[in-house]
């Protein structure tokens, strides 16, 4: 799938975002479109405003200039269709796990009914079955960032906003966990945004990989991934996945160098 | 390798346990020595009705069959309970208040404060003209005594909660208003549980410190009269009864901390 198809009609439009704390420009002109059934991925160095684009993507942060559409709607507070993975899971530690998937759809106001019928549906489609009554402190990492993406996905959401949602678990359940996403996703394309500090697992969850770079930062370079779908195991050992994850380490190395430089030099 | 040679594991607990005992005898044998110090001294050189360990021990099952004990334990206990709801009730809602509203807490810190550091020894007889020598004087007084422990503990509460909670709450939409009861209050847990703990402590005085003023029915009113027509031991057996309720109460709420709040704690690894 080319990224001209998965674009033919954009879910989300940002027009000359920007945003900055205080005298602090945190990124400037940031433009793009993300297709209804597209994944874009954004890395870039730590503290270059990845979580702060999220925020505002999600309605929780008010841009300083700029417009975020979501469909025919403007963006000016969290909106129904529009969800959130937090990087350290943003489970409430007084919920158990039913209750934490729960709580998107109650605050929507659905059924009791409803709720009774999604909640399981989610927790099995993470693999948490049996788990319901658990509290997040009696599960590792992995199993409580299963039980963020299961809330998020509760609420049917058109936009999924993923924060470097793997990033604090271990390397072997970040993989696993990268696959599960993958089969979630096919199951149901939406539009995603997945920020992460992982080249390869920006190569192989996304569309596009944007590269956030400079100061204020803004996407400095964007990488169609042409790799076919659905992605598995075996497309870790393509030789496009090789050459595409040399081409975004290389756009972002150029930028470590000049920032190393600039930090030497003065 | 160091692990499998060493048994360190057995050995710590055992020294651990031992520990422990030693610790225990130690309590018991003080406990002892201060009261046959105790005993000693009042029999060597105080009058007879001066209360001693040995007639303590023996009032004890005196008074507490004596109904007339009991209704004032009960009066009491009750006047406690009864205050210390109110101030849980009315103290969560204005400490939720102020920690996450600016303006009230600007429009109530100061007055919180002021009266948090008043002596209720002094608001006593206030509230004794307004609500008469009666229970209701009481009731008052353990309500002042112990809210506002409670509206500190609950504002400091309130106001520590994780901004990561507040942000997952505003990006699926919750009402501002169910959030304050939904999330700003579990988290706040810790501090409510930490407030009504002192606040427990507050009302028992609260309620003693009523009735000696008030004369109304009441253990602090039995210990009061006691002492004063020379009943020194019965006294005690109430100043007993008292401590009694202050531990039963922290007890309580450590009971319900673990089977009600499960998760709270855990997730710190203790
Ligand atoms: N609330 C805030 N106030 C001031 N500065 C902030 C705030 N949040 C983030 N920043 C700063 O903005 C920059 C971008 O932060 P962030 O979006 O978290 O970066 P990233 O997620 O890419 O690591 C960082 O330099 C950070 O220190
Ligand atoms: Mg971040």
């Amino acid at each position: 799938m080319s990224s001209a198809e998965t674009n033919a009609a954009a879910r989300i439009r940002v027009r000359g975002l920007a945003k900055r704390y205080g005298a602090f420009e945190v990124f400037r002109d940031v433009a793009f479109d993300v297709g209804q059934r597209e994944v874009v991925t954004i890395v870039g160095a730590s503290g270059c405003g990845k979580t702060t684009l999220l925020r505002c993507l999600d309605g929780l942060l008010p841009a300083d200039g700029g417009e975020i559409w979501i469909d025919a709607q403007r963006l000016a507070a969290p909106i129904a269709g529009v969800a959130m993975v937090f990087q350290h899971f943003g489970l409430f530690p007084w919920k158990t796990v039913y209750d934490n998937v729960a709580y998107g759809l109650r605050m929507a106001g659905a059924s009791r009914e409803e709720i009774g019928r999604r909640v399981p549906h989610f927790i099995a489609l993470v693999g948490l079955a049996g788990f319901e009554q658990a509290y997040p402190y009696q599960m590792s990492g992995g199993m409580q960032q299963r039980c963020g993406l299961a809330r998020a996905l509760a609420i049917d959401p058109a936009v999924l906003l993923m924060d470097e949602p793997f990033a604090a678990v271990d390397a072997q359940t970040r993989e696993i966990l990268q696959f599960e996403l993958l089969r979630i996703w096919e199951g149901k394309p939406t539009s995603m945004i997945f920020v992460t500090h992982s080249i390869e697992e920006a190569v192989l969850m996304g569309d596009r990989v944007f590269v956030l770079k400079g100061r204020p930062s803004r996407v400095a370079e964007t990488i169609a991934i042409d790799l076919p779908r659905p992605r598995t195991r075996a497309t870790l050992r393509l030789p496009r996945f090789a050459e595409l994850r040399e081409r975004v380490w290389s756009t972002l190395m150029s930028e470590a160098r000049q920032a190393e430089f600039q930090l030497s030099g003065g | 390798m160091v692990d499998s040679t060493m048994p360190v594991d057995p050995a710590a607990a055992v020294g651990k346990n031992a520990r422990a005992g030693d610790a225990l005898v130690a309590r018991l044998i003080a406990g002892a020595v201060i009261l046959c110090g105790w005993e000693i001294v009042v029999r060597l050189s105080a009058p007879a009705f001066v209360a001693k360990p040995s007639t303590i021990a023996m009032a004890i099952p005196r008074v507490l069959v004596d109904p007339a004990f009991l209704a004032s334990a009960a009066a009491t206990l009750a006047g406690v309970v009864e205050g210390l709801a109110i101030a849980l009730v009315v103290g969560t809602i204005i400490g939720l208040a102020i920690g996450r509203s600016r303006l009230v807490d600007v429009t109530l810190r100061l007055y919180v404060n002021i009266f948090y550091a008043l002596p209720m020894l002094v608001v006593v007889p206030l509230f004794a003209l307004w609500f008469g020598y009666t229970g209701a004087a009481r009731l008052v007084t353990v309500v002042f005594a112990s809210v506002f422990s409670i509206i500190v503990n609950v504002a400091d509460g309130a106001r520590a909660v994780p901004q990561e909670y507040v942000e997952v709450a505003r990006s699926f939409r919750a009402a501002p208003l169910r959030s304050l009861f939904d999330v700003v209050l579990p988290a706040s847990t810790p501090y409510l549980l930490a407030g009504l703990r002192l606040a427990a402590g507050r009302a028992l005085i609260g309620a003693v410190v009523a009735e000696f003023i008030t004369a109304v029915s009441g253990i602090g009113y039995f210990i009061l009269y006691n002492s004063r027509t020379y009943h020194e031991s019965e006294a005690f057996v109430g100043v007993l009864v008292l401590a009694g309720f202050g531990v039963g109460f922290d007890s309580l709420v450590g009971w319900c901390t673990r089977r009600f709040l499960p998760w709270y704690r855990r997730d710190r690894g203790a």
